[in-house]
Parts: C-alpha cells; sequence; structure tokens
C-alpha cells in the first residue's frame, strides 16, 4: 500500500491539488452549511427570546407539527428540482386531494357504492393524484413546455376543479367540517391523523419534564405527520444519496443528454419525480383531513411556494443536478420554526414570516450559486 | 508496427448519399487492435459522416463494414456500442456537478437488491473507476470528486476509460484535442497513446491537425470531398506527403504529376 501511494503521487497533476486543501474545504463545499449554521443561529436567537415557549414539550410538539408539514411537500419539491423540473401544483393538488377524500367521507363513494371507509377514500384519492402527477409529467417531457408554464396551469386547474366539486356535491358549501373523528375507531385514519412517539413523552414524564399546571402527564406524542416526514425523508435520503435511481436522479438534472447518451431514462425519471410530489401532496392533505376533521377549497394555498423555497435552502437550484435530503430537512426546520415563532412572539408581525421566507430564499440561492461555481470549477 | 495482422473493423466501398448528395463515395479502410488509425480531412470531407455511419447513427448507403470479419448491420448507436463500437464525441457525455465516479458508471450503476432502487456498490464503484483511470495515467486521488473540478484533457481520459471498461473494442475519438490548450492536447495525446499500449483496442482519432497525427498514428487515411485521396502507415508517408495530402485533392493532381516528373 505504502509504496503504491508513493509511486503515483509522482503521478498527480492540477486538479488533484484541489484535494489537499482539507476537511474544512471539503465541509464548506457541502451545500447544507449554511443552512446548519442559519439553523443553529435561529435556535440560540429563539431560545433568547422566547425558550419558555419553544424549549418544552408542547413547543416541540407544535414545531415539529408545522415543520413536518412542509418537509414532507418539499421533499417531493427538492427531488423535482434536483431532476431539473418545477411543480408549481403541489398546493393545488393539496386543496383537491383534502377535498376528495373528506368528500368521500361525508358524501360516501362516487356511484353510490355506499360508505366510504377512511382506507378507501385516500386509496382512491391517492390513485387520482398519482394519475394528475402522471399526466403532468408526460405532457412535460412530451411537449418539451417549462414545466414552470404546465404545472402553472395545473395550478389553475386543481384549484377550479377543487371549487367547482365543492359547490356540485356539498350542497354550494366550500368547506366541510365536523366529519367523524375517525382517527379515534379506525387504524388507517390514526395513521395520518393520530400520534407518534408517544414512548418519547411518557419518557419525558417519567423523568419529571412533561408535567402539566396539575401534575399529570402534559403532552401525550407528536403528531402522526411527523412520522410520514422522517418516514419520507429517510426514503428519499436513501435513494437519493445511495441508490442507482439516486444516479439518475441527479444525472438527469445535472446534464440531461449525457444521461441520455448513457442510457438514463430520463422521461420515466421525472415523470415517476411528478407522480412523488403529488403522493407528497396527498399525505399532507390526510394528515389534515384525519386530524383536524374538516376540509376546505382553500387548503394547501401557496404551500408549493413554501416547498419551493425550503427545497433551494436543501441546496436545489433552478438548473438541476444538485441539492440534497438533509439540506430540505434543514430548511423545513428553519422556515416552520419562524412560521411558528411569529405566533407566539407577541411583539412580531406575523407577516415578518413572509419577509423572512423572501430574504432566506435570497440568501440560499446565492449560496448554491456559489457553491456550484466552487465544485464546477466556474463552469 | 503492431503485430496484429487481422483488422476488427473492415470497412469496403461505404457509400453514403444524403438525397442527391454523396457525402461518402466508396470508402474503403481497415482498423487494427493496438493501433491509432488517423482519419484526417479538410471541413466537409465527410469524416464525421464516416464515424457516425460507423457508430450506427446512419445507415451506409452502400457498401459493407465488418467487424471481427463479420458484416454488420447497425440500426442505432446501441447496436454499435454492443458490438464494442465506443464513440467518446467532443461533449463528452460527461455531468460536472455529479463525482467522478457517478459519471463513471452513469446509467450502469453496480447495485446489490433489485434495479432502480437497488443500492449502489459505492465502494466498488469508487476503486474500479480509480483503477482504470489509472491504467490511462490519471491518479484520481478522490473519486467522490465532482467532475467539474477536472481539466480538460482528465475529463477526455475520464470519458475514454468509461468507454473502454463498458467493453470498447474500437474507440472513435472526434477531434479530441480542438477545444483544448497546449498542455492539455499533450495531456489526452498521452492517454492515446496509453490506450495504444493496452494493446488490444483500436483507435480511430479524427483531426485536423497533422501533427498529432505524426506524433501518435500508426496508420493514416486522408478524405478529400467524400472520397480516399491517401492512405498509408506511418512508414509509408513523410511529412511532406502529409502536408499535401491535408491540403486535399486539388493538390493531389499536382502531386502525382510532381511524382511522375521525378520517378
Ligand atoms: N445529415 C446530413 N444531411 C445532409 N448532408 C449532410 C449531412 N451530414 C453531413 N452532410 C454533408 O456531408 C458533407 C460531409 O460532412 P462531414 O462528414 O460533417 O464532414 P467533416 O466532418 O469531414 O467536416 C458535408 O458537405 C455536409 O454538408
Ligand atoms: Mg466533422
Amino acid at each position: 500500500m505504502a509504496s503504491e501511494a508513493k509511486t503515483t503521487t509522482a503521478k498527480r497533476s492540477e486538479s488533484d491539488r484541489r484535494q489537499r486543501r482539507g476537511m474544512l474545504a471539503a465541509l464548506i463545499n457541502r451545500p447544507e452549511i449554511g443552512a446548519t449554521v442559519g439553523l443553529l443561529l435561529l435556535l440560540i436567537f429563539l431560545g433568547v427570546v422566547a425558550g419558555n415557549v419553544v424549549y418544552n414539550p408542547l413547543g416541540i410538539k407544535n414545531n415539529l407539527s408545522i415543520i413536518s408539514q412542509l418537509g414532507i411537500i418539499a421533499t417531493g419539491a427538492a427531488l423535482l428540482m434536483i431532476a431539473g423540473e418545477f411543480d408549481l401544483s403541489i398546493g393545488s393538488m393539496i386543496g383537491f386531494a383534502g377535498m376528495s377524500m373528506a368528500m368521500m367521507l361525508k358524501w360516501g363513494l362516487p356511484f353510490g357504492l355506499g360508505e366510504a371507509t377512511p382506507f378507501a377514500a385516500f386509496t382512491i384519492t391517492l390513485c387520482m393524484t398519482l394519475a394528475i402527477g402522471c399526466l403532468i409529467g408526460n405532457i412535460v417531457v412530451r411537449s418539451g413546455l417549462s414545466s414552470f408554464i404546465v404545472t402553472l396551469a395545473f395550478l389553475f386547474i386543481l384549484r377550479g376543479l377543487t371549487e367547482v366539486c365543492f359547490r356540485t356535491f356539498n350542497e354550494g358549501s366550500t368547506q366541510i367540517s365536523g366529519l367523524p373523528d375517525f382517527k379515534e375507531s379506525d387504524w388507517f385514519a390514526y395513521l395520518f391523523g393520530g400520534e407518534t412517539f408517544q414512548w418519547l413523552f411518557d419518557f419525558l414524564y417519567w423523568i419529571g419534564w412533561n408535567v402539566n399546571r396539575l401534575g399529570n402527564q402534559w403532552v401525550t406524542g407528536l403528531d402522526a405527520r411527523f412520522a410520514w416526514w422522517l418516514a419520507i425523508s429517510v426514503a428519499a435520503y436513501i435513494v437519493l444519496s445511495r441508490s442507482q435511481l439516486g444516479n439518475w436522479i441527479y444525472a438527469t438534472g445535472g446534464n440531461r443528454e449525457a444521461a441520455l447518451a448513457n442510457g438514463v431514462p430520463t422521461r420515466k425519471v421525472k415523470i415517476g419525480l411528478f407522480m412523488f410530489t403529488a403522493f407528497c401532496a396527498t399525505v399532507f392533505a390526510a394528515c389534515q383531513v384525519f386530524d383536524t376533521n374538516t376540509a376546505d377549497a382553500a387548503k394547501g394555498n401557496l404551500k408549493e411556494l413554501e416547498a419551493i423555497a425550503a427545497a433551494v435552502v436543501g441546496g436545489a437550484i433552478l438548473t438541476g443536478g444538485f441539492g440534497t435530503v438533509i439540506g430540505v430537512v434543514l430548511g423545513a426546520l428553519i422556515f416552520g420554526l419562524v412560521q411558528n415563532a411569529v405566533f407566539y412572539i407577541p411583539w412580531i408581525d406575523g407577516s415578518y414570516y413572509r419577509v423572512f421566507l423572501g430574504t432566506v430564499l435570497l440568501i440560499a440561492a446565492f449560496s448554491n450559486e456559489n457553491i456550484r461555481k466552487r465544485v464546477t470549477g466556474g463552469l | 508496427m503492431s503485430a496484429a495482422t487481422r483488422p476488427v473493423i473492415r470497412i469496403e466501398n461505404l457509400v453514403k448519399r444524403f438525397g442527391g448528395f454523396t457525402a461518402l463515395n466508396g470508402v474503403s479502410l481497415d482498423v487494427y487492435p493496438g493501433e491509432v488509425h488517423a482519419l484526417l480531412g479538410d471541413n466537409g470531407a465527410g469524416k464525421s459522416t464516416l464515424i457516425k455511419t460507423l457508430a450506427g447513427v446512419f445507415p451506409p448507403t452502400e457498401g459493407t463494414i465488418s467487424v471481427d470479419e463479420k458484416a454488420v448491420n447497425f440500426r442505432s448507436p446501441r447496436d454499435a456500442s454492443d458490438a464494442g463500437i465506443g464513440t467518446v464525441y467532443q461533449d463528452l457525455a460527461l455531468n460536472g456537478l455529479a463525482s467522478v465516479t457517478r459519471n463513471f458508471f452513469m446509467g450502469r450503476e453496480l447495485f446489490v437488491g433489485p434495479p432502480i432502487f437497488g443500492l449502489m456498490r459505492m465502494a466498488e464503484m469508487d476503486r474500479i473507476t480509480r483503477e482504470e483511470m489509472l491504467k490511462l495515467g490519471i491518479d484520481i486521488s478522490d473519486p467522490s470528486q465532482a467532475v467539474g473540478t477536472m481539466s480538460g484533457g482528465q475529463r477526455q481520459t475520464l470519458a475514454i476509460a468509461r468507454a473502454i471498461h463498458f467493453g470498447a473494442k474500437v474507440l472513435i475519438l472526434d477531434e479530441p484535442t480542438s477545444a483544448l490548450g497546449q498542455k492539455q492536447q499533450m495531456e489526452v495525446l498521452k492517454t492515446i497513446k496509453r490506450v495504444r499500449d493496452l494493446g488490444h483496442i483500436a483507435i480511430i482519432l479524427i483531426t485536423h491537425n497533422e501533427v498529432h497525427a505524426e506524433l501518435i498514428a500508426d496508420r493514416f487515411t486522408f478524405l478529400s470531398l467524400g472520397e480516399v485521396i491517401g492512405a498509408g502507415t506511418n512508414a509509408d508517408l513523410d511529412s511532406a506527403d502529409m502536408r499535401r495530402l491535408m491540403a486535399g485533392g486539388a493538390e493531389l493532381a499536382h502531386l502525382s504529376e510532381e511524382l511522375a516528373t521525378t520517378s
């Protein structure tokens, strides 16, 4: 080994020198570095101004609920952006899926096929949203139109259809509320609307931290959506960084011509990822419907833009080929924390959340561009 | 020069017409393993058409192409690459944002488990990438470095090493030095020489630069206006012949007159 090293170093040249800059340089080239620093600063800031509200069991539960919700759709948006495409229809897809599930739960299955169980309502809805995702993907790859335009069209089409369906089948109202509390009686509804990680909160009670004023256990568990976010993030991480498909996703977004020339099925990759964002939107909607037992035609409005913002914090660039799941997790944490913080910090106007979001987006975009230039040597 | 006696590729009387336009008019040439065959000629001579026909992009109008003495009929670039003809085009088909290893195995990843969702055998892929690059004289100390950080010459080497690893017996290089600086041109020529020294691979080198061709080629074919105007081995041709042939068909008449008067 040692002698091999000696003989080979003599032949090294030029760009190999880049490798000798050590750990620090390698760390700075990670797309997640900026987001990590930002998150740490944010956590310190929240601790200083509102530590008593954030760092307690209820604060953790509430924050993770909002973070998970954003994280679920941001993961879908990020994978698609890494493959070089874009989905503006996520928010409308959430509204559509929520409408579809709530409508079946309230009025029964279509064509008078009787009562709908939560499982049936979810499965039928998922089939529809996956089909729409597949349609969007096919239009994009076949027409060669920008996915920005195609999905913008579906942003309008799906939102409009959702409203029309409500007015037609729901006695003119664009809301459904007061559905039975399915999560109490149905295991499938509990998967989306119930709780998870109860053991952790039992443990926190046991060590004496999770106790309310009456001396009983305070918080019983996290919202189920946290488990979905965790599962989707872990799966996406493994797929993107370890699997063959992950290499195809990076190749498709990085240089489509090269990917095609090497036999990567770029069209299928893209269509599959449009279906994956539709899946994420459907999970988002199911968590909302089975948690609150309500649906509303306006649900999910503007969520696509928050998802894309979180993906950009995760290192995704508009031209594709770049970004990581860990970065998206950090992006969701940052935006979720701030979105929630403006509610419990009274001296901050809630609308500052948007100002913050826009500012962070801009900073992230600049830093991504810098990292991209450094990684590609300014190509 | 080479001990090989049987050509790996034999092209006989190849004709390619685009409608009424004859791009190739009866071209014949043989390519031997372990040799660099330089294909030279002015712009529009038909070099690209010839290699695209060989690479399965166009079907020939007339004539035959044989690989290992069997006539072949390529219907697509896939057919050609399955038969062992690897083409390295100028854009190299690389993704600058991804790592060397990810590029080397792009679309042909090694994995465990089911296809598509199977996990890549990254350590093994890194090792193979390093070894294959080392065979061509480039030591990539970190195969996870982005291709964008490599020099133009190293990228060329990566594309060549990839083609060889995935079974190319014949390597077609289309103007590999044209977009590079002086130093990197030399790097690429060294890489080509190393490929030749492997012994079992035939290289077709398309170039404008007769100096480069003279440096590393064993055999030459000069094309002009779709026809072969001169061919020979390094021993047959001297620099003066080459420069004249490079100048094209117009000079050929002049050249043969000159030869006739001197003999
Ligand atoms: N697809 C095509 N259709 C029509 N004519 C073509 C096509 N490809 C090449 N040609 C013509 O064939 C001739 C030879 O071109 P080419 O093989 O590209 O030459 P070279 O690569 O030697 O410069 C040129 O006159 C060119 O215009
Ligand atoms: Mg050409």
